[in-house]
């Protein structure tokens, strides 16, 4: 496994990416969340209760920095098949909707843009952001693995 | 010794008439029926009635949804130490604009307070709301009939209560509250403006104590 994650990120390339992809799954949904506030000045707020959300945000942003570049990578070095993807992407932007349609700005203009339909819709992924971001992170992991016995294989590396 | 009497007897009647005054003055709230009332460029006219002293110089105008977790955060976390520094010492006032998008009890519940506000008793059922609410939008918690349930364990009278709400009668107070919040580029709860002397300052979203003091204090 360790053998794998260093073929990956050998390459500068795989850091810097994993590292972009990180940064802004991370600050993005922190954003979104809000226990990040831009305005009228920066400032981080971590409200009591709120501690379990903060961590599912850290651990679903640093599975989607290890999942999608080892995915790429293994698309573009060995030419797998890009369906091969679905399950990082996926897994990450299932993860990133749960908290993001809430009380803020992207729950207000969903659901007044698509009125009814889009209040069901928020209201479900409120109710259920919790359990929705831990079957992210599931997916993620499960992701993780099936690309590393892949690289093994098609690498044909030994550990 | 019926001097005494006499002397004594006045002086417990005027102990008793001193604290049913004071209970009275503390207990009880006003009802906003100021239909021109604005707050900066917004309409607070159909909003809550003024929390605090309605001379206060500072105005924070809060634009909520009863079923919002962030108003809850906000509530319970940042509410209090401004209700203790600047509300309590008579350095601003707080008035509440619904903004009751997020589910179908939201407005329900923006009405159901405004019921209350008929029997002077808007801001300990709004206090209640939020003391109660529960993590599922439209999980029942702030149903047609919890919140006559609500209104009955604060001691509202029910005939009334129950008509109110039954009947939609602030449907369109609530609908123009949430009009205000569109039109001053509210997007999303808990949305604030505080107003002072010299103009307004947005504040979005459920932000800790410190940020409001940096805006409050150059102001006070």
């Amino acid at each position: 496994m360790i053998h794998t994650i260093k073929l990956v990120f050998s390459n500068f390339k795989y850091v810097a990416l994993a590292s972009v992809i990180f940064a802004s799954m991370v600050i993005g949904l922190l954003i979104l969340s809000e226990y990040i506030f831009l305005d009228p000045y920066i400032i981080s707020h971590l409200p009591s209760g709120s501690e379990l959300g903060f961590v599912l945000i850290v651990i679903l942003s640093a599975l989607s920095a290890l999942v999608i570049p080892m995915n790429i990578f293994r698309i573009y070095i060995l030419k797998s098949s890009k369906q091969k993807m679905g399950g990082g992407i996926f897994g990450s932007i299932i993860g990133a909707a749960a908290g993001a349609c809430s009380c803020g700005p992207v729950g207000f203009a969903i659901i007044s843009t698509f009125g009814s339909v889009g209040a069901t819709a928020t209201a479900f992924l409120t109710n259920y952001e919790t359990p929705i971001r831990i079957i992210a992170i599931g997916i993620l992991v499960v992701t993780y693995f099936t690309t590393v016995k892949s690289l093994k294989i098609e690498c044909k590396i030994n550990p | 010794m019926n001097k005494k009497g006499i002397m004594l007897g006045v002086i417990v009647v005027t102990i008793i008439a001193g604290m049913t005054a004071f209970f009275l003055s503390s207990s009880s709230e006003t009802v906003n029926l100021d239909m021109g009332r604005t707050h900066g460029t917004i309409s607070t006219a159909m909003g809550s009635p003024i929390l605090g002293d309605s001379s206060a110089q500072i105005t924070i105008v809060e634009f909520g949804d009863y079923q919002c977790h962030q108003c809850y955060n906000w509530f319970h976390n940042t509410k209090p130490a401004i209700s203790s520094n600047y509300i309590e010492t008579g350095k601003a006032n707080l008035v509440f604009v619904d903004l009751a998008f997020l589910g179908n009890d939201s407005p329900l519940a923006a009405q159901a307070s405004y019921c209350a506000e008929d029997q002077e008793m808007y801001w300990k059922y709004h206090d209640l709301l939020y003391a109660s609410q529960e993590s599922n939008i439209d999980g029942g918690w702030a149903n047609s009939e919890r919140l006559k349930a609500f209104a009955f364990s604060l001691g509202l009278n029910m005939e009334l209560f129950e008509s109110c709400l039954d009947s939609e009668k602030y449907s369109k107070r609530v609908q123009y509250n949430i009009q205000q919040a569109r039109e001053n580029g509210i997007r999303g709860t808990p949305g604030f403006f505080i107003v002072g002397p010299d103009g307004q300052q947005k504040v979005s979203g459920a932000q800790p104590f410190s940020v409001f003091k940096q805006i409050l204090d150059p102001m006070v």
